[in-house]
């Protein structure tokens, strides 16, 4: 028996598919979001199923408001394929795609930051928007299953037969151990996307950057894709670490700013010993994102880094006057 | 126990290592096993999170510098980027870790969102080792929730 799934409006036959529609997707190169593997735990692949869908079942009434079960939301894993489906895919999910590539480049950045560039062999390009994240899949290593973990990309938009991310090294982390320690300059890997919502706004505000650790790789793509778009609008970037050990591209964020008026880089440290060499800003990222701009009513901002620095600057953004719908961040959903 | 649940603790795409470390115990044992060393120290699982959330937060806040528990025992917060769903459902929880040390800079106690939520919501400490098994006992020793 053949089932037919219409997608935006749009029909496709999935010829006898079984199992959750997440999957059956997948099999027609619609990849979702997802961080649980379809165990219907992270809530990230619902969409609007218009009908033919069986009932919502308890897992989806613990992740899904109320309203947005009257509004016909689903996790697309917790829904079996079993009659014609009707569904409502987000525009921006249906670029998503799953990648081969080819480990170009493997360098560190820090002792605990490697940035590795990835060549696309199929499909060839990829096109995204500055401060969208991918998916990459570890292979099991060590007895360790292979899981999916999301990174920014770093490099720019423009720059579409390749792919840039930075990956901070955690200790017993899956994903980013099997990086370091396992993946080698010509190895194949697998990607999907792009994801997420977080890029710039089309306003012209003076802009406020505020980064620590890996979260440096949507701001160095979009401050790439900037310049190359010649998309002027003046922009203070704020780099949080603990010691020059954690700093990183500082060269080239410089170089950069050399080349754009309109880009000013402003690296801090946190915990540099008071007698170093360090002629730049020191304390807290926030505090010194204060002391440049205790009135921030007239910009807007964008943040990317551990939640607990994006929490601490948005309240610092707001003491200043900046309302919090200019706030943009990305805690890597 | 359903399957489900059973095969989220295993190792997955979920977390490569799973939340059981080399427990051979069934997961209501476990479970089981915790309450009664919470019972005989005379603490309930929720003041339990209630005081490693505590130590969670003032290190979260604090960007990671250390902050001083006193005795010479420090907390330090590692930041990592993202979010991990619970394996018995519940939301998704950030990731990075609260890590306690003595004055030696032994690791005591190693706290994470999720670890909370687990021991809040299901009593569940995780398995024997498991790389974020919390203790009850010793987390009880280090923290002192007595005074949360």
């Amino acid at each position: 028996m053949s089932t037919t799934i219409t997608i935006n409006g749009k029909k496709t036959d999935l010829a006898a598919q079984s199992g959750p529609l997440l999957f059956a997707l997948a099999r027609r190169n619609i990849y979702l979001p997802t961080a649980c593997g379809g165990r219907g735990l992270c809530g990230l692949c619902k969409i609007k199923v218009l009908s033919g869908a069986c009932p919502v079942n308890d897992i989806e009434k613990k992740k899904l408001k109320p309203e947005e079960i009257a509004d016909g939301m689903r996790l697309s894993c917790q829904v079996p394929v079993a009659d014609d489906l009707s569904v409502l895919i987000p525009e921006r999910l249906l670029s998503a795609r799953r990648y081969r590539g080819i480990v170009l480049e493997k360098k560190l950045l820090t002792y605990d930051i490697a940035g590795l560039t990835i060549g696309l062999i199929e499909p060839e390009t990829i096109s995204f928007a500055a401060g969208r994240y991918i998916q990459v899949e570890s292979r099991a290593y060590d007895g360790r299953e292979g899981v999916t973990r999301a990174y920014s990309l770093a490099s720019p938009p423009h720059e579409n037969k390749r792919v840039e991310i930075m990956v901070r090294k955690v200790p017993n982390g899956a994903c980013s151990v099997w990086i370091f320690d396992h993946v080698k300059e010509g190895d194949e890997i697998m990607l999907s996307g792009p994801f997420g919502e977080f890029g710039l706004s089309d306003a012209k505000r003076p802009a406020v950057f505020i980064a620590g650790g890996s979260g440096m790789a949507p701001f160095w793509s979009m401050l790439r894709h900037m310049q190359k778009t010649n998309a002027a609008r003046p922009v203070t970037y704020f780099f949080g670490a603990r010691t020059q050990r954690d700093l990183f591209l500082v060269d080239a964020l410089r170089a950069l700013q050399r080349q754009n008026g309109w880009l000013t880089f402003v690296p801090a440290l946190s915990d540099e010993p008071a007698d170093s060499d360090w002629s730049g800003e020191r304390g807290l990222i926030t505090d010194v994102v204060a002391r440049h701009f205790p009135d921030t009513s007239d910009h807007e901002a964008y943040l990317c880094g551990a939640p607990g620095m994006i929490d601490a600057s948005v309240k610092i953004l707001a003491r200043g006057g900046m309302p919090l719908d200019r706030i943009y961040y990305d805690k890597f959903a | 126990m359903n399957d489900e649940k059973a095969g989220s603790l295993k190792p997955s795409t979920l977390s490569s290592e799973g939340f059981l470390g080399s427990d051979a115990r069934p997961f209501e044992e476990i479970i089981a096993d915790d309450k009664r060393t919470l019972d005989r120290l005379g603490i309930s699982a929720l003041r339990m999170a209630a005081a490693l959330e505590s130590v969670y937060r003032r290190a979260r806040d604090n960007l990671g510098a250390a902050v001083d528990l006193g005795s010479g025992r420090r907390a330090v917060f590692h930041e990592s980027m993202g979010r991990i769903p619970s394996p018995l459902g519940g939301g998704l929880f950030e990731k990075g870790e609260a890590v306690v040390t003595d004055a030696q800079g032994n690791e005591l106690l190693r706290i994470t969102a999720l670890s909370i939520h687990l021991v809040r919501e299901h009593g569940f400490f995780q398995g024997r080792g498991a790389h974020f098994r919390i203790d009850p006992e010793k987390a009880a020793e280090v923290l002192g929730p007595a005074r949360p």
